[in-house]
């Protein structure tokens, strides 16, 4: 029967995870953004708590939890500081990938570097990206092209590329950094936000890939892709639900407390009604996370779709929630002694990293529809 | 335990009221718009089949007490059911007999003897009303400011005043008034009646003319020196003295919204859906394959289905706090204040994709006229965002 109360074991991870977020994480996320990396104390500590290592199976010794729990988890710990939260090392995006291939042989022999070494793994979708070319050379590929910018790219270890090559054949291909002397990282010049969050661009010139390093092809590489992008898609936007809960309640309390023309600024209804509007959106944005991440859980066919109508409302509500916080504290909102300005620019960063909203408005529309729109123009 | 999944039983309230709305409402829809009524022998036909405009009737009470001892379930199959109805007509499913708005103030604060009395009337043998009326020319949105007056005399009170905008106001074999002992008391002084039709001093004075819902009955209401005795004050004398902070007549108002705030945000979504699926049907089969076309309704439609989706959520969660018995006033304004206005907008974005054949015989248009109201009755679109900021900002004591 429909029912929004998360069970027991729920309950004591989120209480664990909000009071990290309030006491450990937002406390030192403007260090955080201004030495563009997460202190080592605090990833220590997230790490013993399993906080790292939601999506990752456990033989890989992680917590292996369904999607309906990590998303409730990531919300909590995203309440303290988005930007932090996207800074932590370890698997990252790639997650997925080890859950799916829990004992895929090539992954293995990276077992004590990733577990004990803590080495980290970005993931790259070259999904329609067409600056990078994976050119086929007799059973064995050469990479070639500037990827847009990847979060962790800038520490990673290990990288997985995700993408089809000039024939068409999907892919999904293993790339040890330090052993490819052709593959550059690009640091770049952000300034928006996610600054601690090793942004980078891999630059591949002639990088050669042997057969070894396929984790998988075709009709296999397809379903993996299918498999992990919706749980990454997903994960980003129980994020963003994380963030948008805390600028509500962080304008919420200053609205509440700033007083203008005798009162307080709360009792005027072109404040009062924003922070009403705010709580809306953050609550659907949340059930609209949820409900998907069920569907995940359930491995049910209209999961994928959900999926993207989740991510597009988390981005588009992510950006009003965190815009409209700014808004209501006025000049104190632009300043940096008030952390909304940052949660803004940290939205937006996560907006553009993850996916452009009218893409994912018109995929799912396809989908709708039944027929794909590029299918109909030809 | 988190979950968007309908149970079986609700599955099956579902399938038999889309089932019912399908089959029985839709194809007298456009006509029953036409003629500004719903044919009398439809609502006789329907009343005989037990249907009627309250939660029990899809399930509500019956299913309460056969389901697990320790979860109500009533609110939860209430907006189920009640998307489903309305996604057949909105104007129809609020016409259909039962004792419709009218139903909740009395459930929730008659006593024993008025609940059996008044609720026990809506039978196969005819079909019968009931009717909520709290508005007035002067007293709209802000409900305190009701002007009819009740003036206690020996036996019962004396009401003078006027209602308007009363939904079956006119055919209601009777009616939730509420009315003011002393005006000086504002909120404290008023109380709730029940007034039941051929009352002498109350009359229907008016039905009136709308942009949509033309099919549902609007009436105005007029009491003169109207006579009620004391058994009809709703929950009698003793529910407003049983504690120091008073129960009153606004607060009954109030509570009322609660409840059916989730049911109105429910048809609005049914509203919406009929719209979403009548286009996406027609895009399907008839819209241009080429050019820009496709992209604008792939984004449309996407953003519709999206905003319907978010809109039944926060309608199902509402309906959950009530049925597990936490205070829901900020949830079922929520649902209130984005169903009624999503559904507006999904209606404008199904016209747009339609372009000007929209205008001539299709659904859309009349789906459109029909659920501006939605954004208005039951408390403005405003009203819902004052009742959600005044609970976002109750921690930190500050009344807005």
């Amino acid at each position: 029967m429909t029912s929004f109360l998360p069970t027991d074991e729920e309950k004591e991870f989120i209480q664990v995870a909000k009071s990290i977020a309030i006491e450990k994480i937002r406390p030192v996320a403007r260090e955080i953004e201004k030495n563009q990396v997460v202190d080592a104390f605090l990833v220590s500590e997230l790490d013993e708590l399993g906080f790292l290592a939601l999506e990752t199976p456990e033989n890989w010794e992680g917590l292996e939890l369904p999607m309906i729990t990590q998303v409730q988890i990531l919300q909590a710990l995203s309440y303290g500081d988005l930007g932090a939260i996207q800074g932590l090392p370890g698997l990252g995006d790639a997650s997925t990938l080890f859950r799916l291939y829990p004992n895929h042989p090539l992954l293995s022999t990276y077992r004590d570097d990733i577990i004990h070494a803590k080495k980290s793994v970005a993931l790259l979708d070259l999904t329609g990206n067409t600056h990078v070319t994976i050119e086929n050379n007799n059973d064995s590929w050469v990479i070639n092209g500037i990827s847009q910018p990847v979060r962790l790219a800038s520490f990673a270890d290990y990288l997985v590329v995700m993408g089809e090559d000039s024939d068409g054949l999907p892919l999904v291909i293993w790339v040890e950094v330090s052993e490819q002397q052709n593959l550059k990282i690009e640091f770049g010049d952000y300034r928006l936000g996610l600054l601690a969050s090793g942004m980078g661009k891999y630059v591949f010139e002639n990088v050669f890939v042997s057969e070894e390093l396929i984790l998988a092809r075709n009709e296999e590489a397809l379903r993996l892709i299918g498999k992990i992008r919706p749980r990454v898609q997903l994960l980003q936007a129980a994020k963003e639900v994380g963030l948008m809960e805390a600028a509500l309640d962080y304008a919420t309390e200053y609205t509440a407390g700033r007083k203008a023309f005798g009162q307080e600024i709360a009792k005027f209804q072109g404040v009062s009604f924003r922070i009403a509007d705010m709580a809306m959106e953050t609550r659907i944005a949340n059930h609209l996370v949820w409900q998907a991440a069920l569907e995940l859980d359930e491995e049910k066919e209209s999961a994928g779709g959900s999926v993207l109508r989740a991510l597009y409302r988390a981005h588009r509500s992510v950006r009003y929630v965190t815009d409209s916080a700014v808004q209501l504290l006025g000049g104190h909102g632009y300043v940096q002694e008030y952390p909304v300005e940052k949660w803004m620019r940290d939205a937006q960063a996560q907006v553009s990293l993850y996916g452009r909203e009218r893409e994912l408005l018109i995929a799912r529309g396809e989908q709708l529809i039944g027929e794909p729109i590029g299918v109909k123009n030809k | 335990m988190i979950t968007y999944e309908l149970t079986e039983q609700q599955k099956q309230i579902k399938e038999l009221t889309h089932w019912f709305a399908e089959n029985e409402i839709r194809p007298i829809s456009l006509e029953a718009d036409r003629l500004g009524k719903v044919p009398d022998e439809w609502l006789d036909k329907v009343n005989k089949m037990g249907i009627q405009l309250n939660t029990s009737s899809f399930g509500g009470d019956d299913a309460d007490k056969k389901s697990s001892k320790n979860e109500r379930q009533g609110n939860r199959l209430g907006v189920i059911a009640t998307e489903e109805i309305a996604w057949g007509d909105p104007a129809i499913a609020l016409s259909l007999p039962g004792a419709g708005l009218g139903g909740p103030p009395i459930q929730s604060s008659g006593t024993p003897e008025q609940k059996q009395r008044f609720l026990s009337i809506f039978t196969k043998d005819k079909p019968r009303w009931g009717a909520y009326a709290l508005t007035e020319p002067e007293a709209g949105s802000d409900a305190s400011g009701v002007q009819t007056t009740a003036q206690k005399v020996d036996g019962g009170y004396i009401l003078n005043g006027q209602k308007i905008f009363i939904t079956n106001g006119g055919r209601a074999s009777w009616v939730v008034v509420f009315a003011t002992i002393d005006k000086s008391l504002g909120r404290a002084g008023q109380r709730a009646f029940v007034v039941e039709k051929g009352t002498k001093g109350f009359s229907c004075t008016k039905l009136v003319k709308k942009m949509g819902l033309r099919a549902n009955e609007t009436a105005e209401l007029l009491f003169e020196d109207c006579f009620v005795p004391d058994e009809n004050l709703l929950g009698g004398e003793e529910f407003y003295k049983t504690a120091a902070s008073k129960p009153s007549g606004f607060q009954v108002a109030m509570k009322t919204f609660d409840s059916t705030r989730p049911i109105v945000a429910a048809m609005a979504i049914g509203i919406a859906r009929a719209a979403y699926e009548y286009t996406i049907d027609l895009v399907r089969k008839e819209y241009p394959k080429v050019g820009q076309f496709p992209t604008i309704a792939s984004e449309l439609l996407a953003e519709a289905e999206q905003d319907i989706a978010a809109a039944r959520y926060l309608t199902w969660e509402a309906a959950w706090k009530a049925d597990i018995g936490v205070a829901n006033a900020k949830e079922a304004a929520m649902s209130k204040a984005y169903a009624g206005q999503m559904a507006l907008d999904v209606c404008v974005k199904c016209l747009e994709i339609l372009g000007p054949i929209g205008l001539d015989g299709h659904l859309v248009e009349k789906l459109y006229r029909d659920v501006k109201v939605f954004d208005i009755f039951e408390g403005t679109n405003q009203i819902q965002h004052l009742v959600i900021a005044r609970r976002q900002y109750a921690p930190y004591n500050v009344r807005v």
